[in-house]
């Protein structure tokens, strides 16, 4: 009986054992020293095929060295940043946007490496544009490697454009809104957006307020210190707002993600898309004929294209930085980005890469690129991630008709105030 | 002599720790204690603790303490915290009332002894086996404008009218989740329902029926009263449940659209771990715990004591 208790006693004890060290929980990042984990957001066949190809050329070139490729959805992918932030479970290498409220907040939360000594030893600074550069510089010191610009656009179905006599291309707003009522006329869905992201529609959003609004302007309220309830453009902004969700956008869109409702673009039933330079590939491998579609700014009268960039950061936390900048130095070569034949944007960050000519579409990127006088970025990126849920809920309401669009900048400025 | 008398009068019959005892029972509760108070116990409290603070949930900063500060401006300045506790009430109200009404009906027909009435208790409880990330992805296709089935059904039979943006427009979006989750949550409480209704004694069914007590008059007299200790499980659990409701809002419209879905549970993550403000989270959760406190305590306290009379 007693030797039973002891057994007993015994065995809970050791159960309690296993269960409390099953509570110490393992580390996401790779124990190996020779293995890096790379977390990045899930890309298209074409994107995601060449950057296993590079992958597997370094490890080649580098035997016993491993590289961990993790994907996720864009909003998992912040999420699990921003959750692994200043712990062991993430990545020792992350792709990211580089704005201010993104890429410069993980920045700020000391969660990016300063690769300054990388950028000496591999001379870097001689590899990208200054545009990309820019990005990199912003935060102080030289915080990741440039990986891509992107720029966004409208993309247009030129058969639908045909089909509602539309034979010149939109270069003013008002042009733009004419050209969508000639599609409704036409029974065509002028534009589509997925309304459940948030991020979808406010690239319409934000492209407005550069409009209405006149760069000055919009940079004052975006990223320095506007008054948003002040702005008459801003009320102006977000009556067209209402106007496109109640006349132009695909309806039901607000219910609907942006993978649901680009369907409707890849299939014909959309005219527009306004997206960035990833859908040159994602057009071709969701089905389209590429001579089908072209490519046209949005006609903000600002000169300035929409856009941000995407950056491979190193995290702080890793203990192997000179093997992470040593693939980062493989992956951003010219030989390396030349093969990637302009996978993931048509306009390389690395000055020495020409855009690729099987991408029929990249032309257009070349010829904005060229004629535009700066960049405006995406509003999610410019604002903190409090700030941006302020941004897309008084956004929403507008669009579902319970904030009047004259009320929407007064109430985005109370919060902007109550959270300085 | 005499006042060691008096105190071990005074005493109660003390507890063996022996054979029979604390001593014996420990090594089993041991385990499942250490999970409670590290998983449950101590981040409820440091919930707590950290709405006191102003916290980015970085490793890198520090908390800084403010006081009271974080639940004066989730009263007075949070435009989403009415919304998340109106729809959380509201939740719990409606909760109380649709799915628990169903079960218990479906409870009473599937104890009747009707042909096939086995599978259909377990065609009724399989929805409660998903895992409600699962049940939130189904319901959204079924919910879709264009492809989904509610829309597709309605059009079909004329009614293209009545087609909506069912998790799209803030009129009908938490409603439309509100389906789901009865979908979700009613073979549960029907279960349980079924169980206590095995306990219903036959004999006084017998004489109600012999005093010719209709079907109404039998139900009122001897089946609620028998089933009263299955209700109270089945009323708080339902309460709990109906109060951290988070999953299927999450999978269904993020809380969207507008915030407009948004409920305590998920308005509490949102703010910790999307907007890295920890101290509003914690408030947010603390306050959800009080509630719970407030709804569940007293009903506990009134359903005991009418079971001691």
């Amino acid at each position: 009986m007693r030797f039973k208790k002891i057994l007993s006693t015994a065995a809970i004890g050791a159960v309690s054992v296993g269960v409390l060290a099953g509570c110490s929980g393992g580390g996401g990042g790779a124990d190996d020293e020779n293995t890096l984990v790379l977390w990045s957001v899930t890309q298209e066949t074409t994107q995601r095929a060449a950057m296993d190809a590079i992958i597997a050329d370094f490890e080649e070139a580098n035997p016993g060295t491993k590289i961990e490729l993790e994907e996720r959805s864009v909003d998992e992918m912040k999420t699990a940043m921003r959750q692994t932030a200043g712990t062991d479970a993430g990545p020792d290498i992350y792709r990211y946007w580089q704005g201010a409220g993104l890429g410069g907040e993980l920045v700020a939360a000391d969660v990016s490496l300063d690769l300054t000594e990388y950028y000496d030893e591999y001379g870097w600074e001689d590899r990208f544009t200054p545009t990309a550069m820019a990005s990199i510089t912003q935060y102080g010191g030289y915080h990741g490697v440039p990986f891509i610009q992107a720029t966004e656009a409208l993309y247009y179905n030129k058969t639908l454009f045909e089909e509602a006599g539309i034979t010149d291309l939109p270069t003013t707003y008002d042009e733009l809104v004419a050209a969508a009522d000639k599609l409704v006329a036409a029974g065509i869905t002028p534009i589509e957006f997925g309304g459940t992201v948030n991020w979808h529609v406010m690239r319409l959003l934000d492209s407005i307020i550069e409009t209405k609004c006149g760069a000055e302007t919009a940079d004052a309220l975006n990223t320095g210190d506007g008054d948003w309830s002040a702005e008459p453009c801003v009320t102006e902004a977000f009556t067209e707002l209402k106007k496109w969700g109640d006349d132009y956008i695909n309806e039901g869109f607000m219910g609907i993600s942006n993978d649901d409702s680009s369907q409707l673009f890849f299939s014909g039933q959309a005219a527009m898309a306004l997206e960035g330079t990833w859908l040159n590939s994602q057009v071709v491998d969701n089905g389209m004929d590429p001579a089908e579609v072209g490519i046209f700014p949005f006609p903000t009268g600002t000169g300035r294209l929409y856009g941000f960039g995407e950056g491979l950061y190193v995290s702080k936390s890793t203990d192997k930085a000179d093997l992470a900048a040593k693939f980062l130095d493989f992956f951003t070569s010219d030989e390396s980005q030349s093969g990637a034949q302009g996978a993931w944007s048509p306009i390389s960050a690395n000055k020495n890469v020409t855009p690729s000519d099987t991408d029929t579409l990249a032309h257009y990127w070349v010829d904005m690129l060229a004629d535009s006088t700066g960049l405006y970025v995406n509003n999610d990126q410019n604002f903190s991630t409090a700030t941006t849920g302020e941004y897309w809920r008084i956004q929403n309401l507008v669009l579902t008709g319970d904030l009047d669009p004259a009320d929407a900048g007064a109430e985005f400025q109370k919060f902007r105030d109550a959270n300085k | 002599m005499t006042t060691v008398n008096i105190i071990t009068q005074g005493r109660r019959k003390r507890r063996p720790f022996g054979s029979q005892g604390v001593g014996t029972a420990a090594p089993y509760i041991i385990p499942a204690l250490l999970l409670y108070g590290w998983f449950l116990l101590y981040p409820m409290l440091d919930s707590i603790r950290l709405s006191f603070y102003q916290w980015s949930g970085f490793r890198t900063e520090t908390p800084t303490w403010v006081g009271l500060d974080n639940y004066k401006r989730l009263f007075t300045e949070d435009a989403v915290f009415p919304t998340a506790l109106l729809n959380s009430v509201i939740w719990v109200v409606l909760s109380l009332i649709l799915p628990t009404v169903i079960a218990l009906l479906m409870a009473l027909g599937l104890n009747q002894k009707i042909i096939g009435r086995n599978v259909m208790r377990a065609i009724f409880y399989i929805p409660a086996v998903f895992a409600s990330i699962t049940v939130a992805a189904m319901w959204r296709w079924i919910y879709n404008p264009t492809l989904g089935f509610v829309n597709q059904l309605l059009e079909a039979v004329g009614l293209e009218s009545w087609t909506q943006s069912w998790l799209g427009d803030p009129k009908f979006a938490l409603a439309s989740i509100f389906v789901a989750n009865i979908w979700q949550a009613v073979g549960f409480s029907m279960v349980l329902f079924l169980a206590g209704l095995q306990t219903v004694p036959e004999e006084l069914m017998e004489a109600a029926k012999l005093d010719g007590a209709n079907a109404w008059q039998r139900f009122r007299a001897v089946t609620v009263p028998a089933l009263r200790p299955t209700t109270v499980v089945v009323i708080i659990l339902t309460i709990i449940n109906s109060l951290k409701v988070f999953d299927l809002v999450v999978g269904m419209t993020g809380g969207g659209p507008a915030q407009s879905t948004q409920v305590l549970a998920l308005w509490s993550y949102t703010q910790s771990f999307t907007n890295h403000q920890f101290g509003m989270g914690g408030a947010v959760a603390t306050v959800l715990l009080i509630v719970t406190l407030a709804i569940v305590i007293p009903y506990m306290a009134w359903s005991l004591k009418g079971e001691d009379k």
